[in-house]
């Protein structure tokens, strides 16, 4: 991302907000925004989903391809995760190969569900030591409006959970079935703005935050991934504080997770 | 076969770039002339004024006009200027002599570093598409507190209202003291809460512009 | 083009694989305004073809070195998602790509007036999310729509569109078989108002006459989208300002 310039001025009344318990889309401190997911979008991809938080717009295709599993694997499945800053979702996404903030939040997402064990990978074996499917889990990012890292975290178990196995297709059963899917990654992103911490960024937040902070949960409560950005810091008593409200603030992310893939 | 000859410039219809306007009229601003006939070059609404028929855009970025009032945000300070974010393809130019203070050499930034807004006014443009602003007209000053909001161009004289009556009711509603910047940079102060209503206001009015009854809407948002 | 399959009789009874008439579009339905932070843009559907177009600009031209002195230029990007076929496509950007923002940029360069922004940049994005033939006259479709909505001067929309050869018949639009399996594939693009041609390729085999009539039915199918942008704008803007 290219720096675009911050008006002190916003700054400083974001920050003033923030400390007074307050918003500048009327939220509390930590409410998500509205969330929308729409699955089986693309017919090119095994599983698919569009998934819209606030003001941002992300894209996931999940595809899955017969490979060679890896030779300390022989009996399992594998995945690759990647992230596209589409040029068209902000005007600080520059055309060009993959830079770190894309780099970044894919990795963010994949341990997300790799650590997870979301996807039940011993279930992708095809033929021990010889083939096995590979899930391309690749996310479009389309409209940038603030906390990617939870959108695209729900884009991908979204289509993960749509997606079928393409059996048919490659002639190796007479029936496409579902992905095995065993565990439920949902994140949830902390900025730090001025001493305050709020949920779920909004695009001007993200501009005059100090700090990130993402804590990826399972159904059960248990942490799964977690990720700390940008320049700023978090006390320990910070830290401590988010990872006890995203247990309870994903919530409403995962009943729309669950609406969306019943 | 060209569905755009069928189409004119009259009634409410909105214009789209290559539509031809009326025969007898001159072709004003948004517009232009090929084998003799005016078109519209954007997409906006015809309007008509001593004989020229303008098109107003209903999108776009700011355009800079001689004599716009503009919020402008610092993003580079140079030994003897600023140059300014005004929302324009260009960053404008704040010249130290056109400041009322006395600026040693290489000292600008200690009086508007990066980020630093200032209502400011538009004072040159010239064919090349670059500008130079300037502080030293009416109002003209360095902003010290509020926030900025930004809203569509071609929505500020919707924001602002007729005889300045939409600008009048969201300025009463929240106590707050508000300069909307021809270039759709719009500074807000008062308390942070009433800010935060104020600037909904005003995006609501530049997102909603088009539509009917947004003056009750925007009443009722304020009450 | 795989050079023509005789295998498949692309045409019965006057009707096309897919139930087309062999002058008949795919439906086409555009949506403008689907992006917020983007000055305009537009969502399109083609057949099963899916684009978004997104139009940032005008804005300070980067690199410093492509500047023009005199005018702006038009940087039109075109890009399909890996998840957009049926073998994944590996991500970001290949010399296809790289060829057909090209000649969409200079296509695009012919309508949008430059010489109003010396120096400037107007970027023009296209994503395509799902691919099944004629992508190229989906995604420029797509970007004249985003960039009337987002209020870039032009002298015109430009439409297009393709007609190609299948079975030894000339037919408008190919569809992803046809287009995989077919003889030949003609895009186009025009400026209606003026008539003139701004994007032209061919690959493929046809004859003098196969052409002349591929071209005349390529040139409809334009004037038909060119309908079909104007109607998805209009309905955007209908309301009264």
């Amino acid at each position: 991302m290219s720096g675009q310039t911050v008006a002190n001025l916003m700054r400083g009344h974001i920050e003033a907000l923030a400390a007074r318990g307050e918003r500048t889309d009327g939220r509390g401190a930590n409410e998500f925004r509205d969330v929308s997911i729409e699955t089986g979008l693309i017919g090119t991809a095994e599983g698919s989903a569009r998934v819209t938080l606030g003001e941002t717009t992300v894209m996931c295709g999940v595809k899955l391809l017969a490979g060679t599993p890896y030779p300390d694997s022989p009996g399992r499945g594998s995945m690759t995760t990647t992230a596209e800053l589409a040029c068209l979702a902000s005007e600080q996404f520059e055309p060009g190969p993959p830079r770190e903030p894309a780099i970044e939040l894919a990795r963010v997402v994949d341990r997300g569900i790799r650590e997870s064990q979301m996807i039940d990978f011993e279930g992708l074996c095809i033929e021990h030591g010889e083939k096995v499917w590979v899930v391309f889990i690749d996310m479009h990012i389309l409209d940038y409006g603030g906390n990617l890292f939870d959108c695209c975290t729900l884009a991908a178990a979204s289509a993960l959970a749509h997606a079928k196995i393409p059996n048919v297709q490659h002639g190796i059963a007479d029936k496409d079935v579902d992905l095995p899917i065993s565990c439920w990654p949902i994140s949830c992103t902390f900025a730090k703005l001025g001493e305050t911490i709020v949920l779920d960024p909004n695009h001007d937040e993200e501009m005059v935050m100090s700090a990130r902070l993402t804590v990826a949960h399972d159904e059960n409560g248990n942490l799964r991934a977690m990720q700390k950005g940008y320049n700023g810091a978090f006390t320990v008593d910070e830290i401590k504080t988010a990872v006890k409200t995203a247990r309870t603030a994903d919530k409403v992310l995962r009943k729309a997770l669950k609406e969306a893939t019943k | 076969m060209n569905p755009s000859s069928s189409k004119q410039a009259s009634g409410r219809s909105v214009l789209l770039p290559g539509d031809k306007l009326e025969a007898d009229q001159k072709a004003g601003s948004g517009t232009f002339r090929r084998d003799g006939e005016s078109h519209a070059a954007v997409l906006g609404f015809p309007s008509e004024s001593s004989g020229y028929v303008n098109v107003h855009p209903l999108a776009g970025r700011y355009s800079p006009r001689v004599g716009d009032k503009v919020i402008a945000i610092c993003v580079e300070t140079g030994p003897s200027l600023w140059r300014m974010d005004i929302g324009a393809f260009q960053n404008s130019m704040l010249h130290h002599s056109e400041t009322d203070w006395k600026v040693d050499f290489g000292d600008t930034a200690s009086f508007i570093g990066i980020g630093d807004a200032a209502l400011a006014e538009v004072y040159m443009v010239d064919g090349s598409g670059s500008h130079q602003v300037t502080l030293k007209k009416d109002d003209c000053r360095k902003l010290y507190a509020g926030t900025i909001a930004r809203i569509s161009p071609p929505r500020v004289s919707r924001v602002i209202g007729k005889q300045g009556t939409m600008i009048t009711l969201i300025r009463e509603k929240t106590g707050c003291r508000i300069q909307v910047g021809q270039n759709g940079f719009v500074w807000i102060d008062g308390e942070p809460e009433q800010i935060a209503r104020a600037q909904k206001a005003v995006e609501t009015i530049s997102r909603e512009a088009t539509s009917r009854g947004l003056t009750e809407k925007i009443e009722k948002l304020l009450e | 083009m795989a050079g023509g399959n005789s295998d498949i009789k692309f045409i019965k009874k006057g009707k096309r694989l897919d139930g087309r008439k062999p002058d008949e579009l795919r439906k086409v339905r555009i949506e403008v305004g689907v992006l917020n932070r983007a000055d305009g843009s537009c969502y399109l559907e083609w057949g099963n073809n899916k684009v978004y177009a997104g139009v940032f600009g005008p804005i300070e031209c980067h690199p410093r070195h492509k500047q023009q002195q005199d005018r702006a230029i038009v940087q039109a990007r075109y890009t399909m998602a890996p998840f957009s076929v049926n073998d994944r496509k590996r991500p970001g950007y290949d010399r296809r790509s790289s060829e057909i923002s090209y000649i969409i940029s200079q296509a695009l360069e012919r309508v949008v007036m430059v010489e109003q922004f010396p120096r400037a940049a107007i970027r023009v994005d296209m994503q395509v999310v799902e691919a099944h033939a004629g992508t190229r006259c989906a995604a420029l479709t797509a970007a004249s729509v985003a960039l009337a909505d987002a209020g870039i001067p032009m002298r015109d929309i430009i439409p297009s569109c393709a007609a190609g050869k299948v079975s030894d018949t000339v037919v408008l639009d190919l569809n992803k078989e046809e287009d995989n399996y077919g003889q030949a594939d003609l895009p186009l693009a025009i400026v209606p108002s003026t008539g003139e041609v701004v994007l032209l390729q061919l690959d493929g085999h046809l004859t003098p006459d196969e052409f002349e009539q591929a071209f005349d039915m390529a040139y409809k199918g334009c004037m038909d989208i060119y309908e079909i942008q104007r109607a998805a704008l209009a309905d955007r803007y209908g309301g009264s300002a």
